[in-house]
């Protein structure tokens, strides 16, 4: 039995001034992956893929076991999809469009649907022209939640959201998200709202994923080390030092792998360690992108 | 296929557009009660009427189902729904047929109606019949472009192309030599030059809605 819930082999995908690249990917059912990268970086024509909107020129992708996009209207019936760039029709109300999805998706669950309706604070028959960004986003929500979809995908849903709006957002749906089990691609450029929801992580840099881990263990292996050396001292040639910053006598080395064995390499080297530094997912996805462009022109 | 999908994708289109259809449809019997009552002058302004609305709502049904969708963003919506582009593409094209023909034949049957019942205008019957025709044909090159392209400038232009050919068929027909005898006579004729327009008329139709769907299923990019 396959519990891959996503699987990309080898996807590429090519435009005039964009390509994506031999894109591997996978997503265990029941995971929370966040899905990070700059603006430009790919993150949607990966989703886009996903969902068998763009067909790719290369490669293999199976969502929810079936073949893409070949097979994306049954696919498309177990996933639940908010974009950014997804408007839902202004002229209607809340409940028209509820009433439009319900007898698309046998799975429709309308006691959870009005519960979302409180939750969110909609009125089912304001028009949606009629509401702010963040209840549009939280009307989106609840459509595709209320399908009880088996995959979730939210492109970049809090962009543009002023900052009580994406807090609001963020808070429901992590209240949602905790009620039930459910398989989820978040991609975001705000390494912030990933994290909050995120237990895998995935980064996306020029359409080519960089990196992939567990949230916890990209939080534990990176590290930033703060050096004093002596004068005339070198700075400590260590394995897997991926950034070296500061200046002069204090510099400062970033690691993906950090060992706690690294601080009395760097002792026994001459240099003192002043401090070892946790990192943010931020700092992590900013370094990673970094030491990766600094090697592509090197 | 999925026709409870491509039923619910038009049903909603309808939705959006029911009022326009509605006020159009009030609009073209209001021009049809001008033909026939407004005299010699009102003959001529009421036939204007009714052309230009016919034109106008298969160019506002084109507009807002399918320019719309991408104008308005709510592509992305209709496309994360259980379906694929041959249904997205089959709900379009006949959604839009079959909201604009029951009230292009209403308008059209009227018309033809009319001239039946007025022996004077007998001579006009096989020009209306290709002029209306030749509507629909404009109306279907809209839909095409428009579905095809889901670009607002491309569909302008199409409309362009449309109104422009409406007048040279309007102008080619009245000179055939097989319709042009007795246009204005009273009796009701149908030689088979009006015949082969109508079926040039119909192979574009079908030329158009078979060339829009082989050029949506080599699309790649639907978004």
């Amino acid at each position: 039995m396959n519990d891959l819930c996503v699987q990309f082999d080898g996807v590429s995908k090519r435009y005039k001034h964009f390509s994506l690249e031999s894109i591997d990917l996978q997503l265990a059912t029941g995971a929370v992956m966040g899905f990070i990268g700059a603006n430009g970086a790919g993150k949607s024509t990966t989703i886009r893929i996903l969902m068998g909107l763009v067909h790719q020129d290369e490669g293999a992708v199976q969502v929810l076991g079936h073949p893409m996009p070949a097979d994306q209207a049954a696919a498309k019936l177990d996933i639940g999809f908010v974009s950014e760039d997804m408007r839902l029709y202004g002229a209607a109300t809340l409940a028209w469009h509820m009433a439009f999805l319900r007898p698309i998706y046998p799975r429709w669950d309308q006691a959870y649907a009005d519960s979302l309706l409180l939750r969110f604070d909609l009125k089912p028959e304001q028009k949606i022209k009629g509401l702010s960004h963040g209840q549009r986003v939280k009307a989106a929500l609840l459509l595709a939640l209320a399908r009880r979809p088996r995959l979730l995908v939210l492109d970049e849903p809090t962009t543009g959201l002023d900052p009580v709006a994406r807090v609001e957002v963020l808070e429901e749906l992590m209240a949602v998200l905790a009620d039930e089990d459910r398989t989820i691609l978040f991609s975001s450029h705000n390494t912030k709202d990933v994290e909050q929801i995120s237990d895998r992580i995935t980064f996306i840099d020029r359409g080519r994923i960089i990196d992939c881990d567990d949230k916890e263990s990209f939080l534990d292996r990176w590290r930033r080390l703060r050096l004093v050396l002596p004068p005339d001292g070198v700075v400590p040639r260590l394995p897997d030092i991926v950034q070296v910053g500061g200046s002069g006598r204090l510099p400062v080395l970033t690691t993906n792998r950090f060992e706690p064995a690294m601080v009395s390499v760097c002792n026994d080297m001459g240099a003192t360690v002043q401090a070892v530094d946790t990192m943010t997912l931020e700092e992590i996805f900013v370094a990673n992108v970094h030491s990766r462009r600094e090697r592509l022109t090197a | 296929m999925n026709y409870a999908m491509v039923r619910s994708l038009i049903f909603k289109d309808w939705y959006f557009q029911r009022k326009a259809i509605l006020l159009s449809l009030a609009g073209g019997l209001a021009s049809l009660g001008i033909v026939i009552f407004g005299g010699n002058v009102g003959f001529y302004i009421g036939l204007i009427f009714l052309i230009t609305i016919m034109i106008a709502i298969g160019a506002t049904l084109v507009m807002g189902t399918l320019v719309g969708e991408r104008e308005n963003q709510t592509l992305a919506f209709v496309m994360s729904l259980p379906v694929s582009y041959r249904e997205y593409s089959t709900a379009k094209i006949l959604g839009n047929l079959l909201i604009f023909v029951p009230f292009w034949f209403t308008l059209v049957a009227g018309s033809v109606a009319l001239i039946v019942a007025a022996p004077t205008i007998h001579g006009l019957f096989a020009f209306t019949v290709i002029m209306a025709v030749e509507i629909l044909t404009s109306t279907c090159l809209m839909i095409a472009v428009a579905l095809v392209t889901e670009s607002k400038g491309w569909t302008i232009s199409a409309m362009m192309v449309g109104n422009l050919g409406i007048n040279v068929v309007g102008y080619i027909v009245a000179h055939v030599p097989g319709i042009k005898d007795g246009m204005f006579g009273t009796v009701i004729q149908w030689r088979p030059a009006a015949t082969i327009s109508l079926a040039i008329e119909f192979a574009l139709i079908a030329l158009f809605i078979v060339g829009a769907f082989y050029i949506q299923s080599r699309k790649k990019d639907f978004l």
